[in-house]
């Protein structure tokens, strides 16, 4: 027999029992729809958690072991922003205390503009721009006792005071390497001295960070280029773990599903018992009762997996305009330092696995009917309804 | 020519092993009508389903065209049902999401009858049937005469060398089951199919060439049919 004719059997029994394929395809559009956005907002999640990690700091790639002849060469098709920053040792020290730490020499304009560090600001102000101002973190203040306004001495290691600076600003950022044993300062204001250079690099949406890594290395090979995945493991590794996951919970909701489907779609195929009976005692061989369940459940979910793929587009596109802010739940979380709002991302991925899943295991879920339509003699099925 | 030879077969059931059909044997030429007669329970079903390949006997021969039909595996009896047999059971033969013409439709792809021979011989049918125009009719909106005209049409769409009807009067009053009885004699007639119909209505009983009476799965002998 004709595969079409087949197919149009299948598309004709769909059609004309609507109810229940309307049963059906609910189901497989309520799954679709859910996982799509579920995906979208996984990926919309470590794309928080990146940016928050990334954008307050440290930027997508950090460098060392530069030279500021070479700053030129950092600006690679795809970087978007490079800061540059003066590391100089010092002691902190006041009348009464003294704290060791790293002065870090910056542009404020271009940092105030690439990251979100200034907003970790709990009391003054980030330094401005040319001025002899020092931005310390919360716990080196409390124990130099210090106050915005407040002056405090730059020493050398041997104690030689280099520089009286004004305290402008005091931060926390609840990361314990960004708040013990840094101070800023705008790059005017460092005292002269040795000094080291480090860079961070903010990369433009959805730019190669490999190949732009591997530029950098080719271009700087005396240099330290590292991603954001080899300073922050952990960050990739809970990224990992999020995307494992979701596979997972794809997987056991298809599985779950899918023995809806099978058990709905046997419901269905032995509603059609005597139909299927009669077909047999018309020739229909074994092939061709798979062929025409198999295009049922195929043309089905195709249906209802494009439906589902649809309504998920729309409700992930609607909240990755509003965002989904969950920042009552991520105060005292590091990846979620800046902020607390996700916005959930279609990717290739995030938006074709869910309606693959569905249409795999809809196939899968035909099995059963099958097998129970072929075993069955059609003189048994005729004599039984 | 279909000869049936030492046929036997039996069920297992909770009564234990009942005889369905015991020792048959009888021929029927083509373009010939039998009716198969008896109660409730006789055999008639089972013969039919065992002519038709549906069920395989336990024991005997029904050589059909030369081949000993229940000798075929699977799949060769599928293809036998296909090509050479047709049913109409007692009612509900007509499948419920397909129309008149796409019912029709089915046994002539099963066996690739397709294009304008396909168009041509649905009109040729329900022109004989007296169901012009009912094409695109869906069978819930048939009444029961009519569903069971269409059956018939469908079965001898692709002209099978068998046609075996279950009691396709049960469901239809007197007079339309007097005229299929009478459409399907004549039509097979013309055709040179073997039709087989099985029943226990008695007034049908006149209508037949042949009459093979069945009782307890056992053949009675042979009584000449009933005029008039």
């Amino acid at each position: 027999m004709r595969f079409a004719f087949i197919l149009k059997i299948a598309t004709l029994i769909l059609l004309r029992s609507w109810r229940a394929t309307a049963v059906l395809s609910f189901m497989v559009i309520t799954a679709v729809a859910a996982l799509v956005f579920l995906s979208a907002l996984a990926v919309g999640t470590n794309d928080a958690m990146i940016r928050n990690s990334t954008g307050l700091f440290s930027g997508h790639i950090s460098g060392s072991g530069i030279s500021a002849s070479d700053a030129g060469k950092l600006q690679v098709t795809g970087v978007e922003q490079v800061l540059l920053r003066h590391h100089r040792p010092v002691i902190l020290s006041t009348s009464s205390s003294l704290e060791p730490a790293t002065l870090l020499g910056v542009d404020p304009l271009q940092e105030q503009k690439a990251t979100a560090f200034w907003k970790k600001t709990v009391q003054g102000r980030y330094p401005a721009a040319g001025s002899q101002e020092i931005y310390l973190s919360q716990d080196s203040a409390k124990r130099l006792k210090l106050q915005v306004g407040d002056r405090v001495t730059l020493r050398t290691h041997q104690s030689v005071a280099l520089k009286q600076l004004t305290v402008s600003g005091i931060y926390k950022t609840g990361i314990s390497h960004l708040d013990q044993g840094l101070a800023f300062c705008p790059t005017t204001a460092l005292p002269p001295g040795a000094q080291e250079l480090s860079v961070a690099l903010f990369l433009a949406a959805e730019a190669p960070i490999d190949e732009v890594v591997s530029t950098l290395r080719r271009r700087l090979p005396t240099a330290s280029v590292t991603p954001w995945m080899e300073f922050m493991p952990d960050l990739k590794q809970l990224i990992d773990l999020d995307y494992i996951c979701m596979a997972i919970v794809i997987t056991l909701v298809f599985a779950i599903v899918s023995v809806g489907i099978s058990c709905t779609f046997l419901i269905f195929t032995l509603k059609n018992l005597r139909e299927h009976g009669i077909m047999k005692a018309m020739g229909f061989m074994a092939g061709d009762t798979a062929l025409l369940l198999v295009s049922q459940i195929s043309l089905l979910t195709v249906f209802a997996a494009t439906v589902g793929t649809l309504l998920g587009v729309l409700i992930v596109t609607v909240f990755a305009q509003i965002g989904i802010d969950i920042g009552a739940f991520t105060s005292h979380n590091q990846y979620f330092s800046v902020s607390g709002m996700l916005y959930p991302r279609l990717t290739g991925l995030a938006l074709f696995t869910p309606p693959l899943v569905a249409v795999v295991f809809g196939l899968a879920a035909a099995i059963w009917p099958i097998v129970t339509i072929i075993r069955k003699n059609p003189a048994d099925i005729l004599r039984s309804v | 020519m279909i000869t049936i030879s030492s046929l036997s077969k039996q069920y297992v059931s909770g009564r234990g092993h009942v005889s369905a059909l015991s020792d048959i044997s009888f021929s029927v030429a083509h373009g010939r009508g039998v009716i198969l007669a008896g109660k409730s329970g006789s055999g008639k079903t089972t013969l039919l389903n065992c002519i038709g390949t549906l069920e395989t006997p336990d024991s005997g021969s029904i050589i059909c065209n030369g081949v000993d039909i229940c000798g075929l595996n699977a799949r060769q009896r599928a293809l036998f049902r296909r090509r050479e047999v047709s049913f109409v059971f007692q009612s509900g033969n007509l499948l419920p999401w397909l129309t008149v013409a796409e019912n029709l439709q089915l046994p002539l792809e099963l066996n690739a009858i397709t294009g304008a021979d396909q168009r041509h011989r649905i009109e040729e049918l329900l022109e004989t049937f007296g169901l012009a125009g009912y094409e695109k009719a869906m069978p819930a909106e048939l009444s029961g005469g009519e569903s069971q005209r269409i059956a018939f049409a469908r079965a001898i769409a692709h002209t099978p060398s068998i046609l075996l009807a279950d009691e396709p009067t049960a469901s239809l009053d007197s007079e339309n089951g007097r005229q299929l009885i009478e459409l399907m004699f004549s039509l097979c007639h013309t055709k040179g199919m073997c039709l087989f119909i099985a029943t226990h209505d008695q007034e049908l009983l006149g209508m037949a060439e042949t009459v093979i009476a069945l009782k307890d799965g056992k053949l009675l002998p042979a009584a000449p049919a009933p005029t008039g």
